[in-house]
């Protein structure tokens, strides 16, 4: 199981949950735990898929070939407050 | 990570410096925070300010107050990235930046970046450089209170 911490509009999305405890079983790269998210929430997969939302492990973006470990601080961040300009 | 990849901003930080760069609930005095960058050296001779407030109006509608969200931990990661680029890069002496969280009311102090160097310059970019930055890189998210509800700010992509 991985905990993933949500915030903003991805909390609203998962009905006000603060995190996500989640079971890969096909693979343990940033791209499972995305398909995971996206059959559970499908808005949310929508937006990872969109690259609207970003993936953190452990502070720092991850690309979705990372694999990540039991442990590992998992987080999905919508777009910043200052946008794009 | 490797060793090599560890950067200061990932250290932890105490005493004067974790003072320069804060995430906090509580309102700010910009006097204060301005004796904080001028008591660090007596070299500064140009200082510039960018102050953030909440306006009352976003995208054309009427907004009664904001709610800032922060990824505790990484939100002030970035925010110390930001400043030692500031300081490495831009020639700058020093460079305070605090972000507030949690409620804040139409008028009320957002974010304050200090930057302080020789002449003004330097100042000005690193200053006009630093809240570009931290808009684009800082996981901070603005919940606007509108008279039509509530809105994540960049909610529909």
């Amino acid at each position: 199981m991985v905990t993933v911490r949500l915030f903003g509009m991805t909390k609203m999305l998962a009905g006000n949950q603060g995190t996500l405890s989640l079971a890969l079983h096909d693979g343990k790269r940033v791209k499972d735990l995305v398909a995971v998210i996206d059959a559970a929430y499908p808005k949310i997969g929508e937006l990872l898929q969109k690259k609207k939302v970003l993936v953190s492990v452990n502070q720092d973006i991850a690309h979705e070939d990372l694999e990540v470990h039991d442990g590992d601080e998992i987080a999905l961040l919508p777009p910043f407050a200052g946008g794009n300009q | 990570m490797s060793l090599e990849q560890v950067t200061k901003a990932d250290q932890p930080v105490t005493g004067d410096e974790a003072m320069l760069v804060r995430v906090q609930r509580e309102d700010f005095s910009i006097d204060e925070e301005l004796r904080r960058v001028r008591a660090r050296s007596k070299r500064i001779g140009g200082i510039a300010i960018f102050l953030g407030t909440a306006r009352d109006r976003s995208k054309g509608k009427d907004v009664d107050g904001i709610t800032f969200e922060h990824y505790e931990g990484m939100a002030q990661k970035k925010l110390r990235e930001i400043r030692e680029r500031a300081l490495k890069d831009f020639g700058v002496i020093e460079l305070l930046i605090l972000h507030r969280y949690g409620e804040i009311a139409i008028g009320d102090n957002i974010v304050l970046i200090i930057a302080g160097a020789e002449h003004r310059a330097e100042a000005f970019q690193a200053c006009k450089w630093a809240i570009d930055e931290l808009k684009q890189i800082t996981p901070i998210w603005k919940l606007e209170h509108t008279t039509e509800g509530e809105v994540w700010v960049e909610e529909h992509p």
